[in-house]
């Protein structure tokens, strides 16, 4: 039942920034809270990664996926803190303090896509096999990365236009729209996996990363829109960053659970562990 | 004989499908079997018990870490006649 939670949370979460979003659509408290939801979200994304971290060994594979994770939202958060200071703000910083707050941006995309990428690859080392073969493992990844250049090339290609022109701040949107493109194909193994798993207690922790990484398409998606499409003011790319980092979060906390409850029953007389996994485990 | 084999591997299968599907469960224990031992699942008798856990070890390491791993391979050790 509690996994379940988990996987309703962050759409509650988006519903009730929906509904204040809206209520302040127009007034100047909007930005202020917009803001400090994104910092929220970033919050409860870290405190997810390194829960799931706390649930493995030092050397354990995805020990060290959900750490890169976990340190690619705090560099994220770190910079959008760092934007509190005046001169870090965006539009009236100078060149050094741009460099410094894209080296950030850059940083964690590298980070969270690392830490993807070695999510992605666990089906590998688990030898779990992925439904519909090879071929529809390919399908999946087509369709994925179709989708993902389809959201993320036309504005990448112009913060690459902008950078060629020297806008040092756009190189960020360039390697992001990059990322986001690498990291959005890799949802295609994870989202095989989730269902691959789908009958065990595992499937959560992957089923709820597969939900943040499509959510990161949404965003990407949303931030893409032509003007006009939704009220003007309203923070929707926003609505899908904090559905990501929320989902972020369930997975990690998601990822702690299971392994706790495969060691409690493990430690249970026969059928004692068993008997509980079915009771607790959906 | 044959009943007694198949049924080491219905166990196994059975303490690990709660975690990552009935599905992927035997496909482990017929891939760990079939290159580790020689044998097919049905064919697995008691004393390839141990063997059958250690070449389940990585895969499981893989998904859940080292130590859970561990408790849940010592976990049907125990279990498992």
């Amino acid at each position: 039942m509690r996994f379940r939670w988990l996987a309703l949370f962050p759409l509650l979460f988006a519903a009730a920034f929906c509904a204040v979003a809206w209520w302040l659509l127009g007034s100047e408290a909007l930005a202020p809270f917009n803001y400090w939801q994104r910092i929220l979200v970033r919050v409860l994304g870290i405190a997810g990664a390194f829960a799931a971290v706390s649930g493995f060994d030092r050397g354990d594979h995805l020990r060290r996926a959900w750490l890169w994770l976990g340190a690619g939202t705090v560099v994220i958060l770190a910079r959008d803190l760092l934007r509190l200071i005046p001169a870090f703000e965006p539009g009236t910083s100078g060149p050094a303090a741009q460099m410094l707050v894209s080296g950030l941006g850059i940083l964690s995309n590298l980070a969270l896509l690392t830490g993807i990428w070695m999510l992605s690859r666990s089906w590998k080392m688990a030898a779990i096999s992925l439904p519909g073969g090879r071929s529809g493992a390919l399908a999946v990844a087509v369709v994925t990365a179709v989708l993902a250049v389809a959201v993320t090339a036309p504005a990448g290609l112009e913060s690459a236009r902008a950078f060629a022109a020297g806008d040092v701040g756009s190189l960020i949107y360039v390697v992001s729209a990059v990322v986001d493109v690498i990291t959005l194909c890799l949802v295609a193994p994870l989202l095989l996996t989730a269902v691959s798993l789908r009958s065990g207690l595992f499937v959560w922790p992957w089923a709820l990363i597969t939900a943040s990484q499509l959510s990161w398409l949404l965003y990407d998606a949303a931030a893409a829109l032509q003007p006009g499409l939704v009220p003007a003011g309203f923070p929707l790319p926003d609505v899908f960053r904090g559905l990501a980092e929320n989902y972020l979060c369930a997975a990690g906390l998601a990822q702690l659970l299971v392994v706790r409850q495969v060691r409690r029953a493990s430690v249970r007389p026969a059928s004692g562990g068993l008997a509980e996994i079915q009771t607790h485990g959906s | 004989m044959t009943s007694f084999s198949s049924s080491i591997s219905e166990q196994v299968a059975a303490r690990l499908a709660p975690y990552i599907g009935g599905f992927n469960a035997q496909m482990w224990i017929k891939s760990v079997a079939r290159r580790d031992l020689n044998v097919s699942p049905e064919e697995l008798s008691p004393a390839q018990l141990a063997p059958l856990v250690d070449g389940l070890r990585p895969f499981l390491q893989a998904l859940m870490g080292r130590a859970t791993a561990d408790d849940l391979l010592q976990q049907i050790s125990r279990e498992v006649r």
